[in-house]
C-alpha cells in the first residue's frame, strides 16, 4: 500500500466482493481511537480523477460499500482511505487496482431438493448480481460468466458418487432405492477464470415405496 | 589449489509418463562422501531471449538422489533445456546439459487404471488419479445384438462414480482413456470390463 | 483452446496462466503510482471482431515478447519471480508461434486490428521506459481478461 503518511492508524484497506458485492475494508490500529473519522475515495484506472464517495465520509465504521462504484466489469479502479485523529493527524492508503471479474468469489448456489421414492430432483435458482446491463436489467452470474457451469454430485451411501453438470437448472438422480438418506452437494464453476463457489448441501430421504402395502 | 576437480553428472535423460516428467542421471561416486545435485531448467523464451539465465528447479535446487521431478518446472508446451551439476561442500562440478531438450507434449500416455463394480442396479466406475491436467473419456455399452455405445466425459479419478443404471438380462461393458486438453493428446483406451445385474428390473 | 477468429491455439491452459500472473499481480501493480495512465485502453480491447482479433493478439504478445517481458527480465530477477515470469513468458511464445494471421484476409480487418495496437504503442512510447515496463507488464491481466473472450475448454 502507497502511504501518504507513515502512520500506522491504518491498515489492510482492501476490497472484499463475493457474487459482485464490492466492500471497502480497512482495519486501524490501535482498534480503535476515539473520535477518529474516515473518508473515501474511488476512481477508474485511467481516469485522473478521485471521486468523493458520498455515505462514506467522515465516518467512524471501518467499511464502505462501493458495488456501483465499481460495477462496471471492464474498468479497474482504486479506492483509498483517509483516516483523521481527533488532533488533526492523519494518514491516507490505497487499495491494489480491482476489478470484480477476477476478485469476486462465487457464493453457493440456491437450490432446492425434491426426493420422490426412486429419485432426487434438484432446482437450480440462478443468481442475480447487483450488476446492471446496458439496459438496466440486473445481470446473472450466468450472463456475466460464459462458461459457468453447475457441477452436481450425490454421495450414495458414503462409498461412491453419482455425477450430473451442466448449464441448464433442473436436474434428477433417479433410479434410487427407496427411504434411503442421501447427501446432495451442488457447485457453482468458472473454469477460465479458476473460480469455484463452496457447494451447497442438501441432506434427503427418498420416500418409502408403498406399491405393495 | 590441487584440489581433484568434482566430475559432472552424466547421462542424463528425462523419462516422462502421464505428464509427470523426471530427470534422471547417472550419480557420481565418491567413497564415504555424499554428493548432493542442483538441477536448473530454462524455457524456449530464456534460451532465446535471456539465454544467460537459468531458472532453480522449484523442488531440486539441492537434492541426493540421482533424479529430480521437474513436472512443476515444465508448464509450457515448449522446448525446456535442463542441467545439472554436482555439489559436495564448498566444490561445485562443471554443469551437464540435457543434450535434447524436452517438450512435454511428448510424454507417455498410458491407459487409466480402471475398476467397475455394482450396488444394486448402479454400475460404478472408479478411475486411477493421475492429477489435475487429466480427464477420462469412458464408453460403455448393453452387450446385445445392435447395441448402442455410450460415452461420458470423467472429469476425476480416485472417485468411485456412477456411470448407469443398468437392467438385469446383458452384461454392461465399459472402457475408458485418458485425455490431457494442455498437450491435446490422448491415450489408448483401457482393456474392456463387463459386469451384469440379475433379478428383474427396477420399476420406474 | 484458444479461436481468435481464423487461428486456432491448442495446448494452452488459460487458468495457468492467470495463476502465473496473480503471484505477481500486486507486487507489480503496486509500482506503478502513475493511476491515470492506462496503456491498453478500452479503444484497444473493445468490440474487437473476429478477423481482427488473430491480428490484434499476434502483434500484442510479439510486443510484450520482443520488449516488455525482454526489458522487465531484469526487474522480475530482483522481484524473485522468474518460475510465474517464465511459465506466462514461454506460453506467449507458444501462442505466438502456433498464429497464421492470414494474408489474404480483407485487408480492413488486419489495418483495424493495427490501428488498435498503434494507440497501445503510442500510449507506451510516451512515457519513461522503466514506467512504461512497469505499467505495461501490470496490465498483463487486463490482456488475459480479452484473451478469455476468445478461450473455450
Amino acid at each position: 500500500h502507497i502511504a501518504e503518511d507513515s502512520s500506522e492508524l491504518l491498515q489492510h484497506v482492501k476490497f472484499q466482493s463475493s457474487n459482485f458485492e464490492n466492500i471497502l475494508t480497512w482495519e486501524s490500529e490501535p482498534e480503535s481511537i476515539p473520535g477518529m473519522v474516515y473518508s473515501v475515495e474511488y476512481k477508474t484506472y485511467g481516469e485522473t480523477q478521485w471521486l468523493a464517495k458520498a455515505g462514506c465520509q467522515q465516518i467512524t465504521r471501518k467499511s464502505c460499500n462501493l458495488t456501483v462504484e465499481t460495477g462496471n466489469l471492464t474498468e479497474l479502479y482504486y479506492a483509498r482511505v483517509t483516516a483523521v485523529t481527533p488532533g488533526g493527524r492523519s494518514t491516507t492508503k490505497r487499495t491494489e487496482r480491482f476489478n470484480s471479474r477476477q476478485h469476486t468469489t462465487i457464493r453457493p448456489p440456491d437450490v432446492t431438493c425434491i426426493p420422490t421414492v426412486r429419485s432426487i430432483r434438484m432446482t437450480i435458482h440462478p443468481t442475480l448480481t447487483p450488476v446492471h446491463s446496458g439496459d438496466g436489467h440486473r445481470l446473472t452470474l450466468e450472463e456475466i460468466f460464459q462458461d459457468l457451469f453447475y457441477h452436481l454430485e450425490l454421495h450414495v451411501n458414503g462409498t461412491y458418487q453419482m455425477h450430473l453438470g451442466g448449464k441448464q437448472h433442473e436436474y434428477e438422480f433417479s433410479g434410487l432405492t427407496p427411504d434411503t438418506e442421501f447427501l446432495g452437494s451442488i457447485a457453482i464453476l468458472v473454469p477460465t477464470w479458476s473460480k469455484e463457489s463452496a457447494p451447497y448441501v442438501c441432506r434427503v430421504t427418498t420416500l418409502p415405496d408403498r406399491t405393495w402395502t | 589449489d590441487g584440489v581433484a576437480a568434482l566430475p559432472a553428472p552424466q547421462n542424463l535423460s528425462v523419462h516422462s509418463t502421464n505428464m509427470k516428467h523426471l530427470l534422471m542421471w547417472s550419480p557420481v561416486v565418491l567413497p564415504e562422501e555424499t554428493v548432493y545435485y542442483s538441477v536448473e531448467y530454462q524455457g524456449e523464451y530464456e534460451s532465446l531471449y535471456t539465454s544467460d539465465i537459468w531458472i532453480p528447479s522449484k523442488w531440486c535446487s539441492r537434492t541426493e538422489g540421482p533424479e529430480c521431478d521437474v513436472t512443476d518446472d515444465i508448464t509450457a508446451t515448449v522446448p525446456y533445456s535442463l542441467r545439472v551439476r554436482a555439489i559436495l561442500g564448498s566444490q561445485t562440478s562443471a554443469w551437464s546439459i540435457l543434450e535434447q531438450p524436452f517438450n512435454r507434449n511428448s510424454t507417455i500416455l498410458t491407459p487409466p487404471g480402471m475398476e467397475i463394480s455394482k450396488d444394486g442396479f448402479h454400475l460404478v466406475i472408479e478411475l486411477e488419479d493421475l492429477g489435475p491436467q487429466f480427464q477420462f473419456l469412458v464408453a460403455y455399452w448393453r452387450r446385445e445384438p445392435d447395441t448402442k455405445e455410450h460415452a461420458k466425459v470423467v472429469r476425476k479419478g480416485g472417485i468411485p462414480v456412477h456411470l448407469e443404471t443398468m437392467e438385469p438380462g446383458a452384461p454392461y461393458c465399459v472402457k475408458a482413456q485418458a485425455l490431457v486438453k494442455a498437450i491435446g493428446r490422448h491415450s489408448a483406451f483401457s482393456q474392456t470390463k463387463c459386469v451384469e445385474v440379475q433379478g428383474e428390473a427396477l420399476p420406474l | 483452446e484458444f479461436q481468435f477468429g481464423p487461428c486456432q491455439v491448442e495446448g494452452v491452459a488459460l487458468p495457468r496462466l492467470w495463476e502465473a500472473f496473480r503471484t505477481m499481480k500486486d507486487t507489480v501493480q503496486a509500482q506503478d503510482n502513475i493511476t491515470s495512465i492506462r496503456l491498453l485502453q478500452r479503444e484497444v480491447l473493445q468490440n474487437v471482431s473476429d478477423a481482427e482479433s488473430c491480428y490484434l493478439i499476434h502483434d500484442l504478445l510479439k510486443f510484450y515478447l520482443n520488449t516488455v517481458f525482454k526489458n522487465y527480465h531484469r526487474k522480475i530477477v530482483e522481484l524473485k519471480m522468474l518460475p510465474s515470469f517464465s511459465t506466462l513468458a514461454n506460453n506467449f511464445l507458444f501462442i505466438t508461434s502456433k498464429l497464421q494471421p492470414s494474408k489474404n484476409e480483407t485487408l480492413s480487418a488486419s489495418d483495424s486490428a493495427h490501428r488498435r495496437f498503434l494507440l497501445f504503442k503510442r500510449a507506451f512510447k510516451q512515457l519513461e521506459i522503466e514506467v512504461a515496463l512497469t505499467k505495461a507488464f501490470g496490465e498483463v491481466d487486463i490482456l488475459l481478461t480479452w484473451m478469455g473472450k476468445f478461450y473455450r475448454l
